[in-house]
């Protein structure tokens, strides 16, 4: 019967359908899988030859195939760390502005559009203004500071790094705090509490594991912008001593390098950085949601 | 019961989710060209029957059925269940139409999602056929490709039985089809529902006794998943037989 | 009990918090101002015919301009388009199906992993799987890199919007007899086309700018190239490129060329905004 084998037709069709959507799904699986992999086998090499060393030794020297990655460790953590203490500061204040004290109306418009231009401007464009207006700046502050006036530097990028963050930041720390319930909020108003002590002794208890997750994923995402910080950080491979000094963090390194690598073992431990930095915003983004699952559940 | 052609045998049918057993052993006979109306407090599981007869709860996870439900020889339970929809028109309790079609592609939606080709001529005749049995025609008939989502409640609904017969259904099935509706519109799909058993058999769930009374040629009564009575509808609200059935009626359930 | 001056203490921290909070918000809105600033001042003064139809000119000589940027940015967004926004919009579906299960949870976390993987290796990435095999940087290995980054951005918005539609609207395309693929291609997905297509604006906006996935992929050119297995040049190349470089008319097209980048991923934010509220 035709419509016999109409439906037999339809029930093939939707079979297909569904084992390509999982197809697809299992694509993204393997994307990842495969991004790993890559970096591992092209890591190999560098791998191999200097070992854990690379972790811990102090001296980059592509022309003697001495690669000790540890300046770009530090060189990323200060200036991720500093560039953190700046926005987050500020990231909160914009959350509970927005959250709590501004929630709708014209001035939330302006804020939440100003935040998302912030967050649209592209990194080289931040890069490009940081290094034609804020590190002349900077370079003039350095000196009247009596500091080496390099101009170019972790400083300078941490500031830039800052601006850069902060739309990600708020925006995380802002969802959290509307996941905590409106009604102990104004539990808390209604005894008496001030916004401030419902803001402090309510609301931060609350959420502080949300928040504590938002602020690794920031992190994460500060340690692996690459342009503005290529631009201002004033490649330098030595180990830095002071928030001023010249530095590389893993991503500038890579963008500074690679395309001049031409060296197989030169390479492969430029993919090795790759490899690490890979290894850890993936940890802390993973991390950094995990918490936040694991709170809203428990909540 | 006088001697009626029946359209829809339900036999000893059963259905579980998971553990819970959810509808009982079920005999229960529809009437061809007749309006049958379930009623029962909620949860007793009118809806879950319907949606059964429509094989909507095949994809619910959890869910086994067993017994027989013969539209004429076939059984719709070990038929494939497109082919079941094609036969069995459903509308639910909130107006669905789909919003990104117009109230022309809203009609001939059963006929594009299935694939099946129609010409110009015999689309409109459909769409104006359709239209005109479900009395939208003269409101909806010179925006016919506007969206459906423009109409009222009311007519958006009828707009959704105008989508089930189109299909040229054997049954219609309506899930308390206007409890999502003011009283006016309510009144004119009930009108309606009366001028449609000429052409279709319906089987229709509702707590709205007095919809039942005013409307349905039989009523069947369910209460935790077990039929409690089923009757004419005449029988059941002048002289119910069981005492459920009359606690019911008196609104002891609410 | 309540003393009044503890009182006055709490409402005086209060309004200390308060101001805090809001002068610390708009100070926010400072370095946006001047970024603004800096880069509209310095763009206009470089915006000129040339400037849109011509190719860079070597140091010296006036009247060069970015023509070939803005037709490499274009193509590099075609390529990275055409291949995350179908993969992205069906992914978005199976993963709005799928909500539970060992298959759907795994994909959504490789999409939350690809989302945070830095740019500068999705750059090596595309330089081991497309440029070393083929021999040679080229716009579609930059279009690939860009695609990888595209893609999370659209799976989430097609994964979002696609939650939202109401389950009654799929019952009714099954109660009529539809089958699944045809529910899912003719109700579900056209239902959930504004928020797909503000996904993929937002996705593009996105890629528009990346600059570190292209420096060993696309790589960047002097030269008009529309083979897509050639190297060329594009807007935030261009701009890296030239704002390094310490001449000052190179500098001048590298601000213009930032006012258009801009310019163009704040009128697609835009759109994508405008898209989803008709």
């Amino acid at each position: 019967m035709g419509a016999q084998n109409f439906i037999r037709l339809t029930e093939a069709k939707d079979l297909i359908f569904k084992k390509v959507l999982g197809l697809c799904g299992l694509i993204v699986i393997g994307l990842v899988l495969g991004i790993f992999l890559t970096l591992l086998s092209k890591a190999a090499l560098s791998m191999e030859h200097t070992g854990l060393a690379f972790l811990y030794q102090t001296v980059w020297d592509p022309v003697r195939e001495h690669f000790g990655a540890l300046p770009f460790f530090v060189g990323t953590m200060i200036t991720s760390i500093l560039a953190l203490s700046i926005s987050i500061p500020f990231s909160f204040a914009l959350a509970i502005f927005l959250g709590e004290y501004v929630k709708d109306g014209p001035w939330s418009s302006v804020f939440n559009t100003a935040l998302d231009l912030l967050a649209g401007i592209p990194s080289i464009i931040y890069g490009f203004w940081g290094l034609f207006v804020l590190v002349p700046i900077v370079r003039s502050f350095e000196s009247a500071m009596g500091v080496l006036p390099h101009g170019v530097g972790i400083f300078s990028s941490a500031i830039v790094l800052a601006v850069m963050i902060i739309p990600y930041s708020a925006s995380i720390s802002r969802e959290v705090i509307s996941l905590v319930p409106e009604d102990i909020k104004e539990a808390a108003l209604s005894l008496g509490a001030t916004p401030f002590e419902c803001i402090t002794k309510v609301i931060f208890p609350y959420a502080k594991s949300g928040i504590f997750a938002g602020v690794l994923m920031s992190f994460g995402r500060a340690i692996s912008e690459t342009m503005a910080v290529t631009m201002l950080i004033g490649n330098s491979n030595k180990i830095p001593t002071s928030i001023f000094s010249p530095a590389n963090t893993l991503a500038s390194i890579i963008a500074n390098e690679f395309a001049e690598a031409s060296e197989e073992l030169y390479l492969s431990s430029l993919v090795e950085l790759a490899l690490v930095l890979f290894f850890v915003t993936a940890a802390f983004s993973l991390i950094g949601r995990i918490i936040i699952k694991k709170w809203v559940l428990d909540k | 019961m006088k001697k009626e052609t029946c359209i829809l045998d339900i036999k000893k049918f059963n259905l579980h989710i998971n553990e819970h057993h959810i509808l009982k052993n079920l005999d229960l006979p529809f009437y061809r060209k007749k309006v049958t109306a379930i009623m029962g407090p909620s949860g007793c599981g009118k809806s879950t029957l319907v949606r059964s007869i429509n094989r909507l709860n095949d994809a619910i996870p959890g869910v086994k059925m067993s017994g027989n439900m013969f539209l004429y020889k076939k059984n719709l339970l070990e038929m494939n269940p497109m082919l079941v929809r094609r036969k069995v028109g459903m509308v639910f309790q909130r107006p669905n139409p789909f919003p990104t079609m117009s109230i022309y592609e809203n009609v001939l939606a059963g006929y594009t999602l299935n694939g099946l080709k129609l010409d110009k001529t015999e689309k409109e005749s459909i769409v104006a056929d359709s239209l005109e049995k479900a009395a939208l025609w003269d409101e909806v008939k010179d925006n016919l490709h506007r969206k459906g989502t423009f109409l009222s409640g009311g007519q958006q609904q009828r707009l959704c039985i105008a989508r089930a017969l189109a299909m040229n259904p054997k049954i219609l099935l309506l899930d308390e089809p206007t409890s999502a509706l003011d009283p006016k519109s309510t009144a004119r799909i009930e009108e309606l529902i009366i001028e449609l058993k000429s052409k279709v058999s319906i089987i229709m769930v509702t707590h709205n006794m007095g919809q039942a009374a005013r409307i349905s040629d039989y009523t069947a009564f369910l209460y935790l998943g077990e039929l409690i009575e089923y009757d004419s509808t005449e029988v059941m609200f002048d002289s119910p037989k069981h005492s459920r059935t009359k606690d019911y009626l008196k609104r002891k359930f609410g | 009990m309540i003393n009044t001056r503890s009182v006055e203490a709490r409402l005086i921290k209060n309004i200390v918090f308060k101001s805090l909070v809001f002068s610390m918000s708009f100070i926010v809105l400072i370095p946006l101002f001047f970024i603004l600033f800096y880069i509209v001042k310095n763009g206009i003064s470089a915006f000129s015919l040339d400037f849109f139809l011509n190719l860079p000119k070597p140091v010296g000589e006036i009247g060069g301009g970015i023509s070939n940027a803005i037709v490499g940015t274009l193509l590099l967004i075609v390529i990275s388009s055409s291949i995350a926004i179908p993969f992205g919009i069906f992914i978005g579906l199976y993963l709005a199906e799928n909500k539970v299960g060992l298959l759907p949870e795994l994909t959504r976390l490789c999409v939350d992993t690809l989302q945070g993987v830095p740019s500068i290796v999705m750059g090596i990435i595309a330089y081991a799987w497309i440029v070393i095999p083929m021999g040679s940087f080229s716009v579609l290995s930059g279009g690939i890199a860009l695609s990888l980054m595209m893609l999370p951005i659209v799976v989430k918005s097609t994964e979002e919007t696609m939650s939202l539609i109401p389950e009654s609207l799929k019952e009714a395309a099954f109660a009529l007899g539809a089958p699944y693929y045809t529910t899912m291609i003719k109700v579900v997905i056209p239902s959930s086309k504004k928020g797909i297509l503000s996904g993929v604006l937002l996705g593009i906006a996105r890629v528009s700018g990346e600059t570190a996935p292209l420096l060993f992929t696309a790589f960047g050119s002097p030269f008009m190239n529309t083979d897509i297995l050639k190297p060329a040049n594009s807007l935030p190349l261009l701009i890296f490129n030239y704002a390094t470089s310490p001449y000052d008319d190179w500098q001048s097209l590298a601000w213009g060329a930032s006012l258009v980048l801009v310019l163009f991923i704040l009128s697609l934010s835009i759109l994508a905004k405008v898209v989803i509220k008709k």
